[in-house]
């Protein structure tokens, strides 16, 4: 299982997502991919994306306003 | 006790909402805007006004300019940024964002990370800001406002807006991404 | 949703991304209580001034406040559905037109019945080709702008350095417009007219007709969606 790393800080709306999306695209089920963000509603809007495809997903607040989203790629 | 371990700071200040609940509390909101001003919500015109009196900082003079030309126009700029009403309310929209995030220990300076922002930023304000004008108004005084006081202009509004933002996407993912 | 809400299964990371260098969140809550306070104060000020100046200035912040808190975005509802595929913003969007539809008509049928000025009829904007010009150069530039005027707003309270150019370029922007406005009013604005839907459909009709439209709006986004889902999986 790899573990892939997105840094999207200082990226807003829609790019995270977008970025977040054609990364998932290249990695096989069982990988982890850990995106930064610190664009309050990328925040929202890239675990709702994710978990509507069936992904898990988790969110670490790991300073003010900004988060580490990890998804587990499930299909 | 700690405020932040309460559920309801957690449910009220440092969770994001449900969209649908800001979407309830802005109609709200809305709705009590026309009730006690008499005008529904509008966010851009301010802007154009914000523009004229940095005009006039400088010793520009935008009396001669059609859009500027109206009685209500004329008295609203010499009125002064401080007794603008609208003026208040955008100040107002960005504080209370402040508060929000405050609120939820997550304020922090984003610095511009790219050339390609800085010309994002530039480019997307110039064409808001023409658009605006033409279009008389924005997402909120043409669509939001425009379409719940059921003028027509507010539905034609979105169709065109929707095709924008489909063209917007496109050359954000070609030249900005 | 709870930022914190974790998934079905804890995901397995490795140690080294875990055990990253983490400083100690600070508590930002004093500041927030400032500001608020600082909210209060200037609204209180305002109000003694006028009364009107003050209701502005406390609306502003409430709206500043809700847009903040639920993340709210008129970009993205006009945004996603093409680019994503999500309509989960649109939907609280056509949401809000319906709650806002019916308060509005109540407002202004209420004023019509009683023979007073219908309020708020200067929003009642002329149809024209320049609001198709016009909409179509506000939602490029929200889409690469990354928000709209309320948005670009928001964020800026937010700390978003790139808004506040965003910011100062709309302002510009705004100039620039209100610059060509009379070649605009002349040449493309008066060819058309503003269209009171009531004035068409009357005051029942036209209430109908728009709650319909918005209904189908809505099951049309609720559609569309799942038919993305679909093709996905």
């Amino acid at each position: 299982m790899a573990e892939y790393e997105l840094d999207c800080f200082g990226e807003a709306c829609p790019i995270p997502l977008v970025k977040a999306e054609k990364k998932l695209d290249e990695m096989v089920v069982g990988d982890i991919l850990i995106v930064l963000i610190d664009h309050s509603c990328a925040m929202k809007n890239v675990p709702e994306w994710a978990r509507k495809q069936g992904h898990n997903v988790e969110i670490d607040e790991v300073d003010d306003g900004e988060w580490e989203v990890v998804i587990e790629k499930m299909k | 006790m700690d405020i932040r371990k309460s559920k309801f700071y957690k449910a009220w200040f440092k969770d994001a909402w449900p969209y649908i609940t800001g979407a309830v509390l802005l109609s709200v909101f809305q709705i009590v805007t026309l009730a006690a001003t008499g005008n529904p919500w509008g966010v851009s015109g301010v802007l154009a006004n914000w523009g004229a009196w940095i005009v006039e900082l400088f010793g520009g003079n935008v009396d001669k300019w059609y859009y500027f030309s109206s009685e209500g126009a004329q008295a609203t700029l010499a009125n002064g940024f401080l007794k603008d009403a609208g003026t208040m309310r955008n100040l107002g929209i960005i504080i209370g964002a402040l508060f929000a995030t405050l609120m939820a220990s997550q304020f922090k300076i984003k610095k511009l990370k790219s050339k390609k922002q800085l010309i994002a930023a530039i480019l997307g304000g110039l064409l808001m800001g023409y658009g605006a004008r033409v279009g008389f108004g924005c997402n909120i005084g043409a669509l939001f406002s425009g379409i719940a006081s059921m003028s027509l202009s507010g539905w034609v509004y979105a169709v065109f807006l929707f095709v924008g933002a489909y063209v917007g996407s496109k050359l954000l993912i070609k030249f900005f991404m | 949703m709870s930022e914190t809400q974790t998934g079905t299964t804890r995901i397995q990371r490795s140690q080294s991304s875990r055990t990253r260098s983490r400083k100690p969140k600070k508590n930002q809550i004093p500041y927030a209580i400032g500001v608020f306070a600082a909210i209060a104060a200037i609204g209180i000020i305002l109000s003694t001034v006028s009364a009107n100046l003050g209701i502005f200035w406390f609306t502003g912040s409430i709206f500043g406040f809700i847009l903040q808190r639920s993340r709210f975005c008129f970009t993205a509802s006009m945004r996603d559905p093409s680019l994503t595929g999500s309509t989960t913003v649109t939907r609280a969007v056509l949401i809000a037109f319906a709650i806002t539809t019916i308060g509005f008509w109540a407002i202004k049928y209420g004023a019509f019945l009683r023979g007073l000025p219908i309020p708020g009829q200067g929003y009642i904007a002329p149809v024209s080709f320049a609001t198709a010009i016009g909409a179509l150069f506000f939602g490029i530039g929200m889409v690469i702008a990354g928000g709209c005027a309320s948005g670009t707003l928001m964020r800026v309270g937010e700390g978003f350095t790139m808004q506040l150019i965003s910011l100062l370029f709309f302002i510009i922007g705004s100039l620039w417009g209100a610059h060509d406005f009379g070649w605009w009013k002349l040449n493309v604005i008066s060819e058309g007219r503003p269209v009171f839907l009531p004035d068409v459909l009357g005051w029942g009709g036209a209430i109908v007709v728009q709650l319909l439209l918005i209904g189908c709006l809505y099951v049309m986004a609720d559609k569309w969606e799942n038919r993305k889902k679909e093709s996905d999986s």
